[in-house]
C-alpha cells in the first residue's frame, strides 16, 4: 500500500493534516467497517460516498470519537500541527482523553438535520458562544454570523424561530467557533430545500477557502460529490472499494459498483427509456467475508471474485480500486446512452428471481428490469410509454382540479392557493416543488386524505369512486402494518375493493416480487420491497390514478431507479395515470409527460416535461434549476 | 419579545386561571354531588345514638338545611367555602376551618420535607443513572428506584419504625415534638417514609428525560465541536429541566395520597389523619373540605407549573406571544 | 439497518427471573389457597406471640392468635385477584374508549379529554379512600372504584399511542382504500399499541395492589379478620412490641410483590420497544 502522505500529495501537493491509517469500527454484529485509510490535506475536500449501510457515517462518527454505545474503533490517526499547533497522534481503540484536543480546535462535525443539531432552548448566539473562550466572545460570536451571512440579530434568536438553511448557517458558525482546521460535513444538506442546499454548499466552499480548511463530505450523492470535491472515496458494505482524483473516478469508474451508481442517478437533461438498476441490495458488512462485497451484484463478477476480498490497487495515478476487473467497469459507461450499460445488467435479472426467493433478507431481483429488457428499445426511441404524452391532449381528462385552496389552522399562510390541475387518462404527471409548496397538500386533497377549503375536485369517466385513485408515500418503513403479513395486507385491500383474496399473487408479481413474498412480513422486506408491497397493495382496487408522494425520495438510488422502472412499466401495462409529487426534478424529468412547478401554494409554471426544465419561463424554476448540484458541469 | 411585558404574557396567565376556576368548580361539583350521593343518611349520623324520632330528623335536617334541593345546597356550600367558611364537623362538632387550619402545620412539614429530601436526592441520582447508562452504578439505582416506586409508604413506614424506633432506639416512635430540631426529629422517620416512594419516582423521571436528551443530535453536535462532558451536560440538562419540572408538579397530587397513610401510620395528627378520621366517621363536610382542599392545592400547583413553562421553554413563550 | 434484532444479546435478566419466580410463587398461594394455608384463620390461645415461643408457629400469632405464616400465604389471594382486575379493567375501558376518543376524535375525545382532567386533578388514591369510605367498604366495591380511578390515566395513554400511530402511511393508505374505521382501529391500529398497553398492565397491578393495600390497611376493602397484607399491617402495627413479624412478614411481601410486577413489567417494555424499534 502506498503510504497516505504520498497519495495525498499527489491529490492537492500539501503535506495532510489528518492521515488514518487502518480505521475499523465494529459493532456487536461484526465489523461495520473494515479497515480505510483516509488522508486530507488543508483546503482539500475529500468526498466519502456510499448509500446507506456503506459505513460513511460511522467512520466520521469514530473520527470524532462520537460512536454510539456499544460500537468500537480501531486503527491509528495523525493530526500533524498547523502553524503553532503540535502533532497529535491518537490509537483509536485507545483514545484515552485525546478527543478533547481534537474536537472543536483540531477538527468539527456538522450533522446531517438543522433542526435537530442545535439546543432548542438556548439562543443562538449563546450555542455558538459555548465553544469560545477567554474575552471578547460577543463580538467573536458577531464576526462569525456575519461570517456565514447572517445578521447580527440572529444572536438573539432561538432556532426554532429561524428556517432551516438559517439553522445549518448556525451550526455551521458553531462548527467553526474553535476554528478547527478540518471540518467533517455529514450529509450537510440532505435535510434542505434544493435552493437552500445550493446556497450552504456555496457557504461550506467560501469558508473552506478562506479558512483554508480541509473538509470531508459525507453524501450519498454522487453528483454532489462531482461539483464540490477533489477527491472522492467510494464505499460499500463497510469497504473502501475506489478513490481517487474526482474527475478521474466519475469520467473513468474502475469499479463496477461505482459505475453502477453513477448510472443509477437519473439525468436532469433527458429522459432514458429505462434507467439502469442495480440488482439486489447492498449486503451488511460483518456477513461478506473472503469475497468481494459487490460479487453477488456485479454483471463482472468471476470465480477469482468470489473466493477472496480484492485489495485496493493502483489504476492510474493516485486512483485505485478494489476490483480484479477494474477494465471491465468502465467500458458500458462509456457508451453513449445508458440503456447499454443497462444490457448486461439485464441479463443477471433476468436468471435473478429463484435466487432472490431462496435468499433471506436481499431485495428481490429487480423484476422490474425485466419488462424493460424484453421491449426492443434503442437509444433514440421515445422513453414515453405508447399513447401518453403523444396524444395527451386528446385523451380525455380523468381528473381535473379547479381552484384548489386550503389553510390549516393556525398557520398564516395558505397550503393552497388557488390550484387548477388536469391530467389526461393514461397521463404521467408530476408536480414539484420545495417544501411548504403545497404539493404533498394537493397530493392529500385528491386522495381525499385532507378536504379543501375552496376548489372542486372532478373524477371524469364512468364508475366514479374513492377508490379509484389510490396513494403510494414517501416513507417505505412505516407504509406496512408492522404486524400483518404482506399477504393479509393484500387479501385485505382486495377485500375492500370487493376482489377475490387469490388475486395477492398475481399483485406481488405485478410489481416483480414472488409471489412467495406473501407469507413474510414487512420486517423482513428492504426498503425497496417494501415500497413495490405498497404499490401493489394501491393497485388492488384497480385503481385509475395512482399518486405517489415522493415514493422514491427515501429510498438508496439503486433502488430509486428500480422503482422508477417498476412505475414506468405498469404504466405501459396497465394504462395507470400517474400524479407523482416530488421535490427532485431529475425524477420527475424520468417519470413525468408534464409537470406543474408549484411555489407557495400555487402553480408558477407548467407544460411539458422537456420544456418545462429544458427552457424554464418562471424566475422560481429557473433558480430551482441552477440549484442543482453538477447541472453546471452537465453542460 | 417584547410582548412578554406588553400583553400576550399575561392574557395566557388569565387564560390558564381561567381554566384552573373552571376545573375547581368542576371538582367541587363532583365532590359535593359525590358526597351527597353517598348512601346512608348524613341526619341519621348527626343525631349518633340519641332517640331517633322524625321530629328529631326533621329539625336536623332543616338545620343543616338538608331539606334544601341539591343545587341550593351546592350553592350555599361553596359559597361559603370561598370564605374559608366550610361548616362544621359532625364528628367534634367545631368548624371546619380552624380545625384544618390547625392540622395543616404537621402535614406541611412533613410533606415539605419529604418532597425536599427526594428532589435534592432524586434529581442528582436521576442524572447519574443517566450519565452512567448501563453501568453498574446505574443499574443498582434503578432496581432500588423499582423497589421505591413499588413500596407502599406505611409498609415502609412500619418498617422503618420497627428498625429505627423500636430496634435501635434512634427515634421516637410517636409523637411530633416540642420546638424546631425535637419536631425535626419526631418528623424524620415520616418523611423519609413518604421521601422514599417520591424519590424513587423522581430518579426514574429524571432519568428518562435526562436520556432522552442525550440522545438528541445537539449533544452529539456539541461534543463533536469540541465543548466539554460539562459544559454538554449543562446544555442537556436545562433542556431536560422542561419534563422534569412537569413531573415535579404530579408529585404534589401523590405526596396527598401518601400523606393520609403515614399520618396514621405514624400516628401524627396532620390534615391527612383527620381525613381517614372523617372518611370512617362518614363526617362528610369534613371530607368535603378536605378533598376540596387538595384539589385547589394540586390544581394550583398545575397552573404553577404551566406558568414556569414561560420561564423555562422559550417555544411555549413564543406561542403565547404569537397568538 | 432494517431486519431480525440480534440475538445473541438478548438474555433474560437476572432480575426478571427473580420477579417471575417470586410471582409464580405468591400466584400458587393465591390459587392454591385451601391447600397451603389450611389454618390461616384458626386461633390458637396464644395472642400476639413471637415465633418460637409456640410450637408450630413459625413466625408467631397475631393479636387473634392466628399464624402469621399461615395468613400472610393466604393473603396472596387478595393480592392478585383484586388487582388484576382492576388492571384488566381499567385497561379494558382505556382501550375502548381511547382508541375511539385517539382515532375518531370529536365529541366523544372531548369528553374523554375532560373526564380525565377531571379524575386526574385529585390523587388517586385519595379519591379511593374517600369513595371507598363513604360508598361502600367491601373488596369487590373498592376494586370497582378503581377501575373508575385507574381509567382515566389509560384512556390518555391509548389515546396518545393512537393519535401517534393514525398519521402513519399504513393507517392512511388502509383510509383511502376504503376500509371501514372499526378494522382501522382494531385490526390495524389496536395490535400496534399491544406493547405499550401489556407493559402498563403490569405497572397498573403494582400499582393496584398498593392502593388495595393501602385501602384495607386504613380499614377500608376487604371486612375484617379476612386474610388481607395491608389488613395484617394494620394489625401488626398495635403489636410491633410483641410480635413485630406480624407486620414484617406481609410487609416485605407487598414490596417484595410489587417489586417484581413492576421489574417484569419494566423489562417486558424494554423488551417490546427494542422490537418495535427491529421493525
Amino acid at each position: 500500500m502506498t503510504t497516505p502522505a504520498t497519495a495525498s500529495d499527489r491529490a492537492v501537493g500539501r503535506a495532510p493534516m489528518l492521515a488514518v491509517r487502518d480505521l475499523r469500527v465494529t459493532s456487536a454484529s461484526g465489523a461495520i467497517v473494515a479497515g480505510l485509510d483516509l488522508t486530507v490535506a488543508p483546503g482539500e475536500t475529500v468526498a466519502i460516498v456510499g448509500e446507506s449501510g456503506s459505513g460513511k457515517s460511522m467512520t466520521v462518527k469514530a473520527l470524532t470519537g462520537l460512536l454510539p454505545e456499544g460500537v468500537r474503533a480501531a486503527g491509528r490517526m495523525e493530526l500533524p500541527g498547523r502553524a503553532s499547533g503540535h502533532s497529535l497522534e491518537i490509537d483509536l481503540a485507545a483514545p484515552g482523553g485525546a478527543w478533547r484536543e481534537v474536537r472543536g480546535s483540531r477538527v468539527a462535525l456538522l450533522l446531517q438535520d438543522p433542526f435537530t443539531s442545535l439546543s432548542p432552548v438556548h439562543r443562538c448566539g449563546e450555542q455558538i458562544g459555548w465553544a469560545i473562550s477567554g474575552p471578547g466572545r460577543a463580538e467573536r460570536v458577531a464576526r462569525l454570523l456575519a461570517e456565514v451571512g447572517l445578521p447580527a440579530d440572529v444572536a438573539g434568536k432561538y432556532p426554532f424561530q429561524l428556517s432551516g438553511g438559517m439553522r445549518q448557517r448556525v451550526a455551521i458558525a458553531a462548527g467553526l467557533a474553535a476554528d478547527p482546521d478540518l471540518l467533517i460535513a455529514d450529509e450537510p444538506t440532505t435535510a434542505l430545500d434544493v435552493t437552500t442546499q445550493h446556497e450552504v454548499l456555496e457557504l461550506i466552499a467560501r469558508l473552506q477557502c478562506e479558512r483554508d480548511m480541509g473538509l470531508i463530505l459525507i453524501t450519498h450523492d454522487l453528483r454532489l460529490a462531482r461539483s464540490r470535491a477533489d477527491r472522492v472515496m467510494v464505499m460499500y458494505a463497510g469497504r473502501l472499494i475506489e478513490e481517487g482524483p474526482i474527475a478521474r473516478v466519475m469520467d473513468a469508474p474502475a469499479h463496477p459498483y461505482t459505475a453502477r451508481l453513477a448510472a443509477c442517478d437519473p439525468p436532469l437533461t433527458h429522459r432514458l427509456p429505462a434507467l439502469p438498476t442495480i440488482p439486489g441490495s447492498v449486503p451488511r458488512p460483518w456477513s461478506v467475508a473472503d469475497e468481494c462485497a459487490f460479487a453477488a451484484r456485479c454483471a463482472f463478477a468471476v470465480d477469482a471474485c468470489r473466493t477472496a476480498e480484492p485489495r485496493l490497487a493502483e489504476v492510474s495515478e493516485g486512483h485505485r480500486a478494489a476490483c480484479l476487473r477494474p477494465e471491465t467497469a468502465a467500458s458500458p459507461v462509456d457508451g453513449a446512452a445508458a440503456d447499454g450499460a443497462a444490457a448486461p445488467i439485464r441479463r443477471e435479472v433476468d436468471a435473478a428471481p429463484q435466487d432472490a426467493a431462496a435468499d433471506g433478507g436481499q431485495d428481490a431481483q429487480a423484476a422490474s428490469g425485466a419488462p424493460a429488457a424484453s421491449a426492443p428499445i434503442g437509444p433514440e426511441a421515445d422513453a414515453a410509454p405508447p399513447g401518453a404524452a403523444a396524444d395527451g391532449a386528446a385523451s380525455p381528462p380523468l381528473l381535473s382540479v379547479e381552484g384548489l385552496a386550503k389553510r390549516f389552522p393556525g398557520s398564516a399562510v395558505p397550503a393552497l392557493d388557488g390550484v387548477d390541475l388536469e391530467i389526461a387518462a393514461g397521463e404521467a404527471v408530476a408536480v414539484v416543488g420545495e417544501s411548504g409548496s403545497g404539493k404533498t397538500t394537493l397530493a392529500r386533497c385528491v386522495v381525499g386524505l385532507e378536504r379543501a377549503d375552496d376548489g372542486r375536485i372532478t373524477f371524469h369517466g364512468a364508475a366514479t369512486g374513492a377508490r379509484r385513485v389510490q396513494i403510494v408515500f414517501q416513507d417505505p418503513y412505516s407504509a406496512l402494518n408492522p404486524g400483518l403479513t404482506v399477504g393479509t395486507s393484500l387479501a385485505e385491500a382486495l377485500r375492500a375493493a370487493g376482489r377475490p383474496k387469490s388475486e395477492v399473487g398475481e399483485l406481488l408479481e405485478l410489481v416483480g416480487l414472488p409471489a412467495a413474498y406473501a407469507r413474510r412480513r414487512p420486517r423482513a422486506l428492504s426498503g425497496g420491497e417494501r415500497q413495490r408491497v405498497a404499490i401493489a397493495r394501491a393497485l388492488a382496487p384497480r385503481a385509475d390514478l395512482l399518486v405517489c408522494d415522493e415514493s422514491v425520495s427515501a429510498l438508496d438510488v439503486s433502488v430509486q431507479a428500480q422503482v422508477l422502472n417498476l412505475l414506468a412499466d405498469l404504466r405501459r401495462r396497465l394504462g395507470l395515470t400517474l400524479l407523482f409529487i416530488t421535490h427532485d426534478l431529475a425524477v420527475a424529468r424520468q417519470i413525468a409527460d408534464r409537470v406543474y412547478v408549484m411555489h407557495h401554494g400555487r402553480v408558477v409554471e407548467t407544460g411539458p416535461v422537456d420544456s418545462v426544465l429544458g427552457d424554464p419561463a418562471h424566475e422560481y424554476t429557473q433558480r430551482l434549476l441552477a440549484s442543482i448540484p453538477a447541472a453546471d458541469q452537465a453542460n | 419579545m417584547k410582548g412578554l411585558v406588553a400583553g400576550p404574557v399575561p392574557a395566557f396567565v388569565l387564560r390558564r386561571a381561567g381554566a384552573t376556576v373552571l376545573l375547581l368548580l368542576a371538582l367541587s361539583l363532583l365532590v359535593f354531588g359525590l358526597l351527597y350521593l353517598a348512601p346512608g343518611d348524613v341526619a341519621r349520623n348527626l343525631l349518633g345514638t340519641r332517640n331517633v324520632t322524625p321530629e328529631a330528623l326533621a329539625e336536623i335536617r332543616a338545620r343543616y338545611h338538608l331539606d334544601e334541593p341539591f343545587l341550593q345546597q351546592y350553592w350555599r356550600w361553596l359559597t361559603h367555602a370561598v370564605t374559608g367558611d366550610f361548616g362544621t364537623s359532625i364528628r367534634t362538632g367545631r368548624p371546619i376551618g380552624p380545625l384544618m387550619l390547625e392540622k395543616t402545620g404537621i402535614t406541611a412539614a412533613t410533606a415539605g420535607l419529604a418532597f425536599l429530601l427526594s428532589v435534592l436526592v432524586g434529581i442528582p441520582a436521576g442524572i447519574v443513572t443517566a450519565v452512567r447508562r448501563g453501568r453498574w452504578l446505574d443499574r443498582v439505582l434503578v432496581t432500588a428506584s423499582v423497589v421505591g416506586v413499588s413500596a407502599p409508604g406505611f409498609a415502609i413506614g412500619l418498617l422503618l419504625l420497627y428498625v429505627f424506633a423500636l430496634g435501635l432506639g434512634w427515634f421516637p416512635i410517636y409523637g411530633t415534638g416540642e420546638g424546631f430540631l425535637d419536631g425535626l426529629w419526631h418528623l424524620a422517620l415520616p418523611a423519609i417514609a413518604l421521601a422514599l416512594g417520591l424519590g424513587a419516582f423522581v430518579v426514574k423521571l429524571t432519568r428518562a428525560a435526562v436520556i432522552r436528551e442525550l440522545d438528541q443530535d445537539y449533544v452529539t453536535f456539541a461534543r463533536g465541536r469540541g465543548l466539554s462532558e460539562a459544559a454538554t451536560l449543562r446544555v442537556v440538562l436545562r433542556n431536560a429541566a422542561i419534563p422534569i419540572v412537569t413531573s415535579l408538579g404530579l408529585m404534589v397530587a401523590y405526596l396527598f395520597g401518601g400523606t393520609v397513610l403515614i399520618e396514621v401510620t405514624f400516628a401524627l395528627p396532620g390534615l391527612g389523619a383527620l381525613m381517614e378520621e372523617s372518611v370512617l366517621f362518614k363526617d362528610v363536610p369534613v371530607v368535603q373540605a378536605l378533598t376540596l382542599a387538595v384539589a385547589l392545592v394540586v390544581s394550583v400547583t398545575a397552573f404553577l407549573v404551566d406558568l414556569s413553562y414561560l420561564l423555562i421553554d422559550p417555544r411555549v413563550r413564543a406561542r403565547t406571544v404569537r397568538r | 439497518m432494517s431486519g431480525s434484532p440480534d440475538r445473541r444479546r438478548r438474555r433474560i435478566p437476572v432480575v426478571a427471573i427473580l420477579s417471575a419466580v417470586l410471582l409464580a410463587f405468591v400466584a400458587i398461594c393465591a390459587l392454591a389457597q385451601e391447600i397451603i394455608a389450611p389454618k390461616a384463620l384458626e386461633q390458637d390461645i396464644y395472642l400476639g406471640v413471637v415465633g418460637g415461643g409456640v410450637e408450630g408457629h413459625l413466625f408467631g400469632t397475631d393479636q387473634l392468635g392466628r399464624d402469621i405464616l399461615q395468613l400472610s400465604l393466604a393473603g396472596a389471594r387478595s393480592a392478585l385477584a383484586g388487582p388484576l382486575v382492576v388492571a384488566l379493567g381499567s385497561m379494558l375501558i382505556g382501550f375502548l374508549l381511547g382508541t375511539y376518543a385517539g382515532y375518531r376524535g370529536g365529541v366523544v375525545d372531548m369528553l374523554a379529554g375532560r373526564y380525565a382532567d377531571l379524575l386526574l386533578a385529585l390523587p388517586a388514591v385519595l379519591l379511593a379512600i374517600v369513595v371507598a369510605g363513604l360508598v361502600g367498604r367491601g373488596y369487590w366495591v373498592t376494586v370497582a372504584v378503581l377501575i373508575v380511578l385507574f381509567s382515566p390515566s389509560d384512556v390518555r395513554l391509548v389515546r396518545g399511542a393512537v393519535i401517534e400511530q393514525t398519521p402513519r402511511p399504513y393507517i392512511e393508505s388502509a383510509r383511502v382504500l376504503g376500509i371501514r374505521p372499526s378494522r382501522i382501529m382494531f385490526r390495524h391500529i389496536a395490535p400496534n399499541i399491544v406493547p405499550i398497553v401489556v407493559a402498563n398492565l403490569l405497572l397498573n397491578v403494582a400499582f393496584a395492589l398498593v392502593a388495595l393495600s393501602s385501602l384495607s390497611y386504613l380499614g377500608l376493602g376487604v371486612p375484617p379478620g379476612a386474610p388481607d397484607w395491608g389488613r395484617q399491617l394494620a394489625d401488626g402495627r398495635q403489636l410491633l412490641g410483641d410480635n413485630p413479624l406480624a407486620a414484617v412478614v406481609p410487609g416485605v411481601l407487598i414490596i417484595l410483590t410489587a417489586t417484581a410486577v413492576n421489574l417484569l413489567g419494566d423489562w417486558l417494555s424494554d423488551l417490546l420497544d427494542r422490537r418495535v424499534v427491529a421493525r
